[in-house]
């Protein structure tokens, strides 16, 4: 009894102690910077005050690895600050912000001035979550998306918006359509039918590509615009199911953010807007973006996106997401943090870490305009 | 099955005096009952091993580096190798010990009500009835309810502790059935023994009671930490995922193994962002198995001796 007795406290010993051990050990972060220490030479001390302590935001998964990337670039100039952000989609994120659960969302799309279900409107609960202030639309990143293709030997398609919305509705089923051959002249198009794949969860990059459709597909494109899709085809989840569903599968389309069809090194088709095929570059997002409007008045800089653009050398279909954050209504000490990291996410630096992730960086014009609108927080 | 089983068994103990002769149909049916009971065996075993393969095999090389132990997720994004789960191992075990902290006291002393208090009252059916429901209560369940009291009628913000207490919602049950089956096991001759020699009730239980079924106890407290520590719904609902470090259960966003698993879960298709998701998951297996083999330790070690 006694040997057991000793036994059986020796293993609980044993047991904390491993507990203990692991918690009192190594509770460094990783070093500020890259994990490659040769790109450490950066801590220049531009771009002003560095305040303490911890930002939570939450929302778009589309903008998930622009921010994650500024972050990580932001921390290597100012380390004490702690900056999280939860990917949970746009819907989620606004939700939490109006329910002041973190200090920033992330969003598709700016919040809504029209209540869909006749309650309060996202708009009006933000503004009662700022204390009454109007919570500002700051377009930050900007995400192409791209129709991501799959055929064996070809290199190149061109789609225009009519095409592109029949293909997608499914009323163009087969790869040798006559109309697709006569955007493609030359091109070796199978005669094997068309597989489309769409996002099954509810997407703002499905809304942002049907509006798209709709706009330029000359009428073929029969559905309302929604996060939901109405269109032809066999769906999976998430921006990785659909690209890796167009990887595994051949002879199939899907549209889906540039990053993925990059990484998936699917073929990537040209958008001809009625001015000639438009290669997707950062260049051309930009200049897409560039053509936009503002729908918002003062320094609320929500955009309307004009997808039927025929601007030379713009790619008509892209996605703004938003950062959302209250204007005013904030404490001091998180007002400092929210502007200190979203003033770095829209300077010239941060949107420049975007390139290299395929997200377009904002056009200068509009980039002074999100400054100017940061700055004005207080 | 269990009916060829049963009737087969006298003929399988008697397979060495083979000399009753006229045994052929039933040792072929015993032998077909055996081949097909390890058969299935085997399959059940398939899933198991093939999990185990693809996770050990795909996530085993970031566990040797130390880092993986020591560092957080900070500053690295899904295109960078480097950093660890150091952030989410912490913050798993700082949530399940507070758990368990909140869980175990619960459930021993309702254990000890069931069994040696309110043995056949109505209050301790009503309980038991109780714990019955809450054994089935799912976890995304809990983790609305404890969203619905913490959150929306209190007022405060996503932390770890309110992910604990949802997993107390869910380790309750299973500590408090398998305290009340430990504490049953006691023989009514060690109490009757104890109250012959004058010793109150309380301490009765106390020193002799519990200690016996220690073992036991210690064995259940492991095994509904194990339950309770891949649970995911919880973490996704009541708390944001940090990749950084946070050992303050009461304030922010705060790592944990499965949720660090659903971060980088869509994009498998970059490869640093998909050996940390099978590395996570790796270390969680292992961390559930530890506490496991602990719990057998400690249950071989300290089981009741019935002579």
């Amino acid at each position: 009894m006694s040997v057991n007795r000793l036994l059986r406290v020796g293993t609980v010993a044993v047991a904390s102690l491993g507990v203990l051990a692991l918690s009192a050990c190594g509770s460094d972060p990783e070093p500020s910077g890259s994990s490659n220490p040769s790109s450490s030479g950066s801590t220049s001390a531009s771009g002003g005050d560095c305040p303490k302590g911890t930002l939570n935001a939450e929302g778009s998964t589309a903008q998930k690895n622009a921010i994650e990337e500024v972050i990580a670039k932001y921390n290597e100039k100012c380390a004490d600050v702690t900056v999280n952000y939860n990917p949970t989609g746009s819907g989620a994120g606004i939700k939490q912000f109006n329910a002041s659960q973190v200090d920033f969302a992330g969003s598709d799309s700016a919040l809504k001035t029209v209540a869909t279900d006749g309650g309060e409107t996202e708009a009006a609960a933000a503004a009662k979550r700022c204390q009454g202030s109007p919570a500002l639309n700051l377009p930050m990143v900007i995400g192409p998306i791209t129709v991501a293709y799959n055929v064996d030997g070809l290199d190149k398609l061109v789609l225009d918006g009519p095409t592109a919305a029949k293909i997608f509705q499914g009323t163009i089923k087969a790869w040798n359509d006559p109309a697709i051959a006569k955007l493609n002249a030359g091109a070796k198009l199978p005669s094997a039918p068309i597989a489309v794949f769409f996002r099954s969860d509810e997407s703002g990059t499905t809304e942002n590509f049907a509006k798209y459709l709709s706009a330029a597909g000359g009428g073929a494109w029969t559905g309302k615009p929604a996060k939901k899709w109405t269109g032809t085809g066999a769906g999976k989840e998430k921006s990785a199911g659909v690209a890796e569903g167009v990887k595994s599968t051949k002879n199939s389309i899907t549209y889906v953010e540039w990053s993925y069809a990059i990484d998936n090194k699917l073929g990537i088709a040209q958008i001809d807007t009625g001015a000639g095929p438009v290669e997707l570059t950062a260049d051309s997002a930009s200049k897409a973006l560039a053509a936009a409007k503002p729908a918002g008045t003062g320094s609320d800089l929500a955009l309307k996106l004009d997808y039927a653009t025929k601007a030379p050398g713009a790619y008509p279909i892209i996605l703004a997401t938003y950062e959302i954050a209250c204007s005013k209504g904030l404490s001091a000490e998180k007002t400092a943090l929210v502007k200190s990291f979203l003033s770095y996410f829209a300077s010239a630096d941060g949107q420049g870490a975007l390139t290299d992730l395929h997200y377009a960086p904002l056009p200068e014009e509009l980039r002074t305009k999100v400054d100017a609108a940061i700055q004005s927080i207080s | 099955m269990t009916t060829t089983l049963a009737a087969n068994r006298p003929a399988y103990d008697g397979k060495a005096l083979d000399l009753t002769g006229k045994s052929g149909a039933r040792a072929f049916r015993n032998t077909l009952a055996t081949v097909l009971i390890v058969l299935c065996f085997l399959i059940a075993l398939v899933p198991l091993l093939w999990i185990l393969w693809t996770v050990v095999s795909k996530g085993y090389h970031l566990l040797l580096d130390a880092n993986w132990w020591s560092q957080s997720q900070r500053g690295i994004t899904v295109r960078r190798v480097g950093g660890g789960a150091y952030h989410a191992i912490m913050g798993t075990l700082i949530m399940s010990l507070l758990c368990a902290l909140i869980a175990v006291p619960i459930a021993v002393m309702g254990a000890v009500y069931l069994v040696e208090y309110g043995k056949g009252t109505k209050a301790a059916k009503v309980v038991s009835f109780m714990i019955d429901i809450l054994t089935g209560v799912p976890s995304i369940v809990a983790a609305l309810f404890v969203y619905a009291v913490w959150i929306t009628v209190l007022g405060f913000n996503r932390v770890g502790f309110a992910v604990s207490l949802a997993l107390v919602l869910l380790m309750l049950p299973v500590v408090l059935r398998s305290t009340e089956e430990m504490l049953k096991l006691v023989p009514d001759e060690l109490r009757e023994a104890a109250y012959a020699l004058g010793v109150p009730k309380w301490k009765t239980i106390l020193k002799i009671v519990v200690p016996t079924a220690f073992g036991g106890i210690i064995t259940g407290v492991m095994l509904g930490l194990a339950r309770v520590m891949g649970e995911t719904a919880p973490l996704l609902i009541l708390v944001g995922y940090s990749k950084n470090i946070n050992t303050n259960p009461f304030d922010g966003f705060m790592g944990a193994l499965p949720t660090m698993i659903n971060q980088d879960r869509t994009e498998l298709a970059l490869q640093p962002a998909a050996d940390r998701v099978w590395a996570a998951a790796l270390t969680l297996i292992l961390l559930v198995l530890l506490l496991n083999i602990l719990a057998r330790t400690i249950a071989r070690f300290s089981t009741i001796k019935s002579k």
